[in-house]
Order: structure tokens, then C-alpha cells, then sequence
């Protein structure tokens, strides 16, 4: 199948229609390496399981509608509802606008917007160009000390009025020593297509360690590309958790990179997937020095008409002795119409090194649900239970206290409507 | 270990390293339509299969080499490679053994494989495929008491053309791949055997390949076909001379069980893998696949690579059948400047299929190993059931292990299980074995043919013994 291809000429005049600041010259070098590069398509080896072609067709028809982004009422009630239900110090970018009225003033940490410093960011890919072509602004943020309440980064989007698209770009750096929490919260709403693409990069300074949870909970059929890069000093550690609910065609990228020893990476995910959803998880850790360890465990439960994508790789770099990596893959198939996707690859070019991983693709267990529905409990509530203990490990896993009540509810109400009477 | 020691041993030439001097009748070097003719000429063939070859060398010009590999080579000069070499004395073949050109019997003497003797003792058919024509059947008449066919792939399509048009490029079509395109273009020779309704095969059989003459790609073509409730179990297993140039191989392989069947293909290779430094050593593009095409069919490959300065290779199973199995154990050792990208493919299609994949993958020196496998569980696949397991064992610091399986699950039914594991040989496991007493290499080699035993356990009897030899020559010295 030829891919459609995005409207260079449309999104050149998109980009001029940006303000004039700091930041146009990165606009236009990035503009100009997407329009040499193209965007991926399923022949390239990292995209061969998921088709951008619904994303670059609402970005064609947000560009030929004149590339607007509104802000709205029903925005801002969103918003209200999201930050109260979570209590953090929350940078929010909305519909691609950056906006700061949720911070409060935090004496730890200090933020900045991209057009008010000269601090060039990292394109290297073809989303990334994408996202700094189009991009409003962006936040860096420096965290120097433990603050009372968790760092909430919110994207949030809402459509009305034809399809949109938005950038969202956040630079976070964690100095060495601090304990940091940080919530990444991606939501959209409303009646049109959408398309979102975020890129976050966070820098884990020197001993600091990084609490991070990743909520992904998009209106279905809403696209998302997401990219989290994490680079990690000496004795850094990370612990992350990630939990895909909502959406229609969802690509997280987590790129790790261990650069100096010590460092620790643990990260998790929980994707639930139900009809039309297509959600793709790629994990990358560059294990370059030793002794380092990294640990992943994703879970999928997969029912309706869906496709999801778990490729985990770790790369040990010559020299990276002392290496512990781990990956983790369990999936919970449902349905007849269900498919998963599984890749997990290890690159070894060191010899003092200890690498597993484990994938296991099933559905429930039939002696299981038989000893709940022989003790009178009916079918969906056997489903329900053991898809439940199924995810809730992996909630419990969520490493910021402040968020866990938000994520069992979301899991709980997404569980919910995945299992229904129908199916069973 | 000292390092005078390892010096020595690592040092050690290929055992295997000679040129056997008989005058090839060949072609000149260079790919056209004319030279497809001209093979398909030299073997008599009929117009069926010079067709068939033509359409599939219109097929390759218009492919593209794979890329995707793990591996890194020169690029292979097509032109430049002469696609035939036979024997002189093909024009008279030996009626037994005792006719075979001497030269010939001595070479397979310096390898160890005393082909009369190992034939009468073990009970064991070789067809022996020097260079590109068979030049010794043996058993033959045996055989064919019970109705199995086993004899060369140039005899087949002048005798049984029927058998070979039906099954031919029914498991590996044309335009597959590159090298299978290529293969169908240029193939010179191979094995073929049928083995009839409800006949269990009486003896092993087995093939042994040489590959000779400088500049020649070797193109084997095999086709293996079990009929309904049949059994036969295939060894395969090669040496080669050692060479300057790289040498190209690029064999076929295909195997067709149907209803009930069961084809165990076993292979040992022990190919130059090219010296130190990497010079010369053999490029094996190799494509197997086996098509469980009845219901309760089996087919099993088991592997020991140890040669080939590159392999790309992955015998796979396609369980068309209902509860077809299919099983996969390889060991593969890459050692000095060797790389490996080899694996194997599951593609479960009817009910209830089963599938198990045991690969260990062992690199030292410079060597890359890696292992590429695919599990894909089809729509109407119910009830699939998949094991994998996959390691790796790494020894010196400068090689590289590599794993990228993938799993493509489209039913809920399906049992998926896939495990890897990385690491070097331990300290602790080589003190406790030298407090014994133990040396350092014989400790080294007791723990990998601990690690590779699942898989040397699938081999016939003789194939183990050999194996277990090769993997502690290909090795030696390679710990420090």
C-alpha cells in the first residue's frame, strides 16, 4: 500500500504562520529535514506494525483547514477537573499552547519557555521534526530539590471545528541529589479527529532519582505519537510506569540511555486495548557503560477488534560490563479479532553481562474461571477478576503515591467497559 | 588459562583445509540467460524445468539482495562467480564404489568420514554431492525394496519429472527471496527423496557436501516429500576446503509432510569459516522450509552450525496441518571473524499446531551471533501452542549476541511462550570444575556441551558424537 504523503507545501505556510520568535530558525531547519526525510512508513523496521497514515491524513486536513488551534470552554472544564482530581504543581499544554496558571510557585523548581532561551533541542527523527516544525513553545524545567507535590505535566487536547493537530515539547532536568515525582498526563477530548505529538526528554542528573507515571487516556480514535527520552547519570535511577487506556492509533517510544554507571532504569506499562485501538509501545535502553541495570515488564490485556505492539530492545555497548537488563512481556488476549505484536530484541556487545527476556501471549486461565463460576460467580465477573488481578499488579506498581487513587479508578472503569456481557 | 596457550590453539589452522585435485569441467564465471540454459543443458534437462529456471531468473534480476540482517560483508559480485563445476568423470559416473575416482575416496579419508566403511557399519546412504553432481549412491537398491526414491536432483527430473514438477517450489516458490530466486535460476545439483505411503525409511539417510573447485557457487537443491504416514530421517552435513576468495553458496531446501508424516532433518556444518582475520571462509545464504502439509504431520530440523565465515539461514515449518508439529533446535557457534543471523520461523496455521524452538547461540573472538525467529499464529489457528527458548552464551569481550524474535498473535486461543538469557561462562562454574582438577579447557568444554545438550540430544547417534568433536575444535582456545 503507498503511503499518502504529508503536504510539505501546506505545512510550510503553517509553520510561516507561527510567531515570529527565538524559535523560528529551528522551525525551518526542522521543516526542511522532515521534507528530505518523509515521514516513516511501515518498511522501515520500527514501524512495520504501525501505519501512520491516518495521522498524516488529519495533519493533511488540519493544514488545508488553515492550521488553527482554539482554545475552549470545554477545555478549560477538562483541565479544572483533571488537576483537581490529581494534586500536583501542573505545567499544561493545551491544544499546543503552553500555559501555566496550574504551577503555583514551587521554590524547587524553576521553568522556563523554549522561546525565551537559546538552548537548541534535539531533532533526530521525523516526528521530532514534526513536532519542532510545528511547535508553539516549549517548557524546560529545572528540578533542584524535593518539592511537597509531584511535577504534572498535562497534554491536553480538544477538538471542535475539524481535525486538529498539536506539539507538545518538555525539557526536564532533575539536578543531582534531588528525589523528583513527575506525572505525565495525556487526555483529549471532542468531536473531531485528532492528532497529538509530544516529545519529552528528561535528564536524570547524578544520584537523583525519578519517580514517573505516564497516563495516556485520549478520546478513542484520537492519534497519539509520543516520545519520553531519559538520559541517566552516575547512580541515577529511574522508576516509571506507564498506563495506555484511551485512544485510537497510540505510539509511546521510550528511549533510555544509560550513560555513566550506576544507573538504575526500572520502567513498566499496562496497555489495555479494546475496538479500533491500535496501541504500539517501543522501549529502547542503550546500556553504554556498566555496571548498570535496566528492568521492563509490560502487560497487555487486548479484547474487540484491536492491535497492540510491545517491542522492548537493549542495546550493550562494547565495554558495558556489569550489565543487568531485563525485559518483560505478558499479554491477555480476549478476543477473536485481538492481535499482539511482540519483539523482544537484545544487541550484546559485552560479555560480562546478564540479559533475559520473557514474552508469553494467553488468554485466561480455564480452570480459574471455573473455580470462581462453580462458587456462583458469572462469567464477566470471573473475566472481570482475573483480568483484574491480571492488571493489578502493575497498578500497585505506580510509583507516585499521589496518582495511584486516579490510576486504579481509570483501570478500573477502562477494565469495565473492555469486558462486557456481549462478548462472553 | 596461559596466554602462550590460547595463543596456540587459536592459532590452529582449519583441519579441514585442502584442495582436492580433480579437473572441474565448469563454466565461466558470469550469470545470463545463456549460462541458465547451458546448465539446464549440461544435466539434460527437460523443457519443463529450463522454463522453470528461466522464469525464475527473470525473477531475481528484478529483486533486491536483503539488507536487513544483522551482518556485514563485501558485496557479493554476481558476475564473477562461475555457476557450474562438475567432476571430469561424469560422463562415465561409478557404477559403485569401487569405481569412484580414489582421489575422491581420499578426500572424504582426510575427513574423517570413511564413506564404504561408515556406509556397511552405520547403515547409512550417502548420496555425496562433490562439488555439483553426485558421484556415489550407495544402498540405493535397498531402498527402493521399500519404494523410497533417494537419489540426485538431476536424476529425479530426468525420472520422476512428474513428482519433481508437482512438489518443486511448492514450499519454497521462485521469487521467495534473492537467494532462493538464484538457487532456482542456477541450481546444479542436490538430493531428492520420496518416501512412500506408510514406509518408515530402513536407514538414515544422508548427504554429504563438499564444495570444491575456487570460484564456484555451490547451489544445492533439495526436496524431500513423505507421503501419508511416512518416515524418514535426513542427515546433512559439509566441510570445505580452505580458500582465499569468499565462496557463495545458496541452497534450496524443501520438505513436504503430508497426513501423518514425519521428516527429522539433522545437519552438521563445518564450512571454512575464513581465517583470523576473516579472509576467505564461505557465505551461506541458505533457505529451509518444511511444509507440514497433512494433519499429524511433523517435521523437525535440528542444526549444529559451527563453519561459514557468514551464515543467513532459517529452516522454518509451516503447520498447515491440523495438530502438526513443528521443532526447531539449533546450536550455533560463531567464533573469530564469523557471523551468524540465523533462526527459525513457526507459521501456525491449522488447529491445534505445536511448535518448539531451542536455539543456543555461542560467540567468542570477533564473531556476531544472532538469532532472528518469527512465531506467527494465524486468524483460524486455534489451540497453537509455541515454546521458544533462546540463549546465548558469550565468551571474550569483543563479540556480540544478539536475540530479535518476533511474535504476530492473531488468535486468543494460542499459548505463547518465549525465553532468552544472555551471559558468559561463570567464574564460579570454571573454579569449580579446575578444584577438581579439571583443566581450564576441558572445564570450557563440558559447560558448553552442557549448554548446548538439549539440542545434541535431538541429533541421530553419529551426527551427536561428531558434533560434540566439532563444537570443542571450533572453540578451543577461545576462553582466556
Amino acid at each position: 500500500m503507498k503511503q499518502s504523503a504529508l503536504s510539505i507545501d501546506d505545512l510550510r505556510e503553517a509553520v510561516m504562520r507561527l510567531p515570529d520568535d527565538s524559535l523560528t530558525a529551528t522551525r525551518e531547519a526542522a521543516l526542511a529535514s522532515l521534507d528530505e526525510q518523509g515521514f516513516p512508513s511501515i518498511r522501515d523496521e520500527d514501524w512495520k506494525y504501525t501505519d501512520l497514515s491516518s495521522a498524516i491524513d488529519v495533519s493533511n486536513r488540519w493544514l488545508a483547514q488553515g492550521a488553527k488551534t482554539e482554545s475552549t470552554d470545554a477545555l478549560r472544564k477538562s483541565i479544572k477537573a483533571i488537576t483537581a482530581s490529581i494534586d500536583a504543581h501542573w505545567l499544561i499544554v493545551a491544544n499546543g499552547i503552553v500555559d501555566l496558571t496550574c504551577f503555583g510557585e514551587p521554590a524547587d523548581i524553576e521553568v522556563e519557555k523554549f522561546s525565551d532561551s537559546a538552548t537548541p533541542f534535539v531533532m533526530d527523527r521525523p516526528l521530532a521534526d514534526l513536532n519542532a516544525a510545528l511547535l508553539h513553545d516549549g517548557l524546560r524545567v529545572q528540578v533542584h530539590g524535593a518539592t511537597e507535590k509531584p511535577l504534572g505535566v498535562l497534554l491536553i487536547d480538544e477538538t471542535s471545528g475539524g481535525a486538529g493537530v498539536t506539539q507538545a515539547n518538555v525539557d526536564i532536568e532533575v539536578a543531582p541529589g534531588c528525589d523528583a515525582e513527575i506525572i505525565e498526563y495525556q487526555v483529549s477530548s471532542g468531536s473531531e479527529d485528532h492528532y497529538a505529538n509530544s516529545v519529552i526528554a528528561l535528564q536524570i542528573d547524578q544520584a537523583a532519582h525519578v519517580s514517573y507515571v505516564r497516563i495516556q487516556n485520549r478520546r478513542a480514535g484520537h492519534i497519539q505519537t509520543a516520545r519520553l527520552s531519559v538520559a541517566l547519570s552516575a547512580d541515577a535511577r529511574l522508576n516509571m510506569a506507564s498506563y495506555d487506556l484511551g485512544g485510537g492509533l497510540v505510539r509511546n517510544d521510550v528511549d533510555i540511555d544509560i550513560n555513566e554507571a550506576g544507573a538504575d532504569a526500572t520502567f513498566n506499562g499496562l496497555f489495555l486495548a479494546g475496538d479500533g485501538q491500535h496501541i504500539d509501545n517501543h522501549t529502547r535502553v542503550e546500556h553504554r557503560v556498566g555496571p548498570a541495570s535496566s528492568s521492563q515488564e509490560y502487560r497487555g490485556i487486548l479484547n474487540g477488534r484491536c492491535r497492540c505492539v510491545w517491542n522492548g530492545k537493549a542495546i550493550v555497548h562494547k565495554g558495558a560490563d556489569g550489565t543487568d537488563a531485563n525485559q518483560a512481556n505478558h499479554n491477555l488476549l480476549l478476543s477473536d479479532h485481538a492481535e499482539i505484536d511482540a519483539k523482544p530484541e537484545l544487541e550484546i556487545y559485552a560479555d560480562d553481562v546478564k540479559c533475559s527476556h520473557g514474552t508469553t501471549v494467553g488468554q485466561l486461565d480455564e480452570t480459574a474461571l471455573f473455580y470462581l463460576r462453580s462458587r456462583g460467580i458469572n462469567k464477566r465477573q470471573a473475566t472481570q477478576i482475573l483480568t483484574h488481578a491480571f492488571a493489578a499488579d502493575l497498578v500497585a506498581r505506580a510509583p507516585v503515591a499521589t496518582a495511584k487513587d486516579a490510576i486504579t479508578a481509570l483501570v478500573e472503569k477502562r477494565l469495565g467497559e473492555l469486558i462486557k456481557e456481549e462478548d462472553l | 588459562m596461559s596466554s602462550e596457550n590460547i595463543e596456540s590453539i587459536v592459532n590452529r589452522r582449519y583441519e579441514h583445509g585442502f584442495v582436492t585435485d580433480i579437473e572441474s569441467e565448469g563454466l565461466p564465471p558470469g550469470l545470463n540467460e545463456g549460462v541458465v540454459r547451458a546448465i539446464s543443458a549440461l544435466k539434460k534437462e527437460p523443457e519443463f524445468m529450463l522454463e522453470w529456471r528461466l522464469q525464475a531468473y527473470r525473477q531475481w534480476l528484478e529483486m533486491r539482495e536483503p539488507e536487513w540482517a544483522h551482518l556485514h560483508y563485501p558485496p557479493v559480485k554476481f558476475n564473477e562467480i562461475s555457476y557450474y563445476s562438475a567432476p571430469k568423470s561424469d560422463e562415465d559416473r561409478p557404477k559403485s564404489l569401487d569405481e569412484v575416482d580414489p582421489k575422491l575416496l581420499e578426500t572424504y579419508d582426510k575427513l574423517g568420514i570413511p564413506l564404504h566403511e561408515r556406509a556397511r557399519l552405520a547403515g547409512v546412504a550417502v548420496d555425496a554431492v562433490f562439488d555439483s553432481v553426485s558421484v556415489a549412491t550407495t544402498f540405493k537398491e535397498k531402498l527402493s525394496d521399500v519404494g523410497v526414491i533417494f537419489c540426485s536432483f538431476s536424476e529425479a527430473v530426468l525420472e520422476h519429472p512428474e513428482l519433481v514438477k508437482k512438489y518443486l517450489g511448492s514450499v519454497v516458490p521462485r521469487r521467495d527471496n534473492f537467494y532462493a530466486a538464484l538457487n532456482s535460476a542456477v541450481f546444479s545439483d542436490g538430493s531428492f527423496v520420496y518416501i512412500p505411503k506408510g514406509v518408515r525409511c530402513p536407514m538414515e539417510l544422508s548427504t554429504y557436501f563438499r564444495i570444491n573447485a575456487a570460484n564456484t557457487g555451490q547451489f544445492e537443491r533439495t526436496l524431500i516429500i513423505a507421503d501419508v504416514d511416512s518416515h524418514v530421517s535426513y542427515l546433512e552435513g559439509c566441510t570445505a576446503p580452505m580458500r582465499d576468495e569468499n565462496q557463495l553458496h545458496a541452497a534450496v531446501v524443501e520438505l513436504v509432510a503430508l497426513d501423518g508424516a514425519e521428516i527429522k532433518y539433522s545437519t552438521v556444518q563445518n564450512w571454512y569459516p575464513g581465517d583470523e582475520n576473516g579472509v576467505g571462509g564461505i557465505y551461506n545464504f541458505v533457505t529451509k522450509r518444511g511444509d507440514c502439509r497433512g494433519d499429524n504431520s511433523k517435521i523437525s530440523w535440528t542444526q549444529v552450525e559451527t563453519g561459514s565465515a557468514i551464515t543467513w539461514k532459517y529452516p522454518s515449518c509451516l503447520l498447515r496441518g491440523d495438530n502438526s508439529v513443528g521443532e526447531f533446535y539449533s546450536v550455533a557457534v560463531a567464533n573469530n571473524m564469523q557471523q551468524a543471523d540465523t533462526g527459525t520461523k513457526m507459521i501456525h496455521i491449522g488447529a491445534n499446531t505445536s511448535s518448539t524452538i531451542v536455539s543456543k547461540g555461542i560467540s567468542a573472538g570477533k564473531a556476531q551471533n544472532a538469532y532472528r525467529g518469527l512465531v506467527k499464529v494465524m486468524p483460524q489457528a486455534h489451540g497453537a501452542r509455541n515454546h521458544t527458548q533462546c540463549d546465548s552464551l558469550l565468551i571474550g569481550k569483543e563479540c556480540g549476541a544478539h536475540t530479535f524474535p518476533y511474535m504476530e498473535i492473531k488468535n486468543p486461543s494460542a499459548r505463547i511462550e518465549h525465553e532468552a538469557t544472555t551471559s558468559k561462562i561463570s567464574a564460579d562454574q570454571l573454579f569449580y570444575c579446575r578444584q577438581r582438577g579439571i583443566s581450564e579447557e576441558d572445564a570450557v568444554n563440558m559447560i558448553v556441551n552442557g549448554f548446548c545438550k538439549e539440542v545434541f540430544k535431538e541429533l541421530p547417534m553419529e551426527f551427536a558424537v561428531e558434533a560434540q568433536a566439532l563444537l570443542n575444535v571450533s572453540l578451543e582456545g577461545a576462553v582466556g
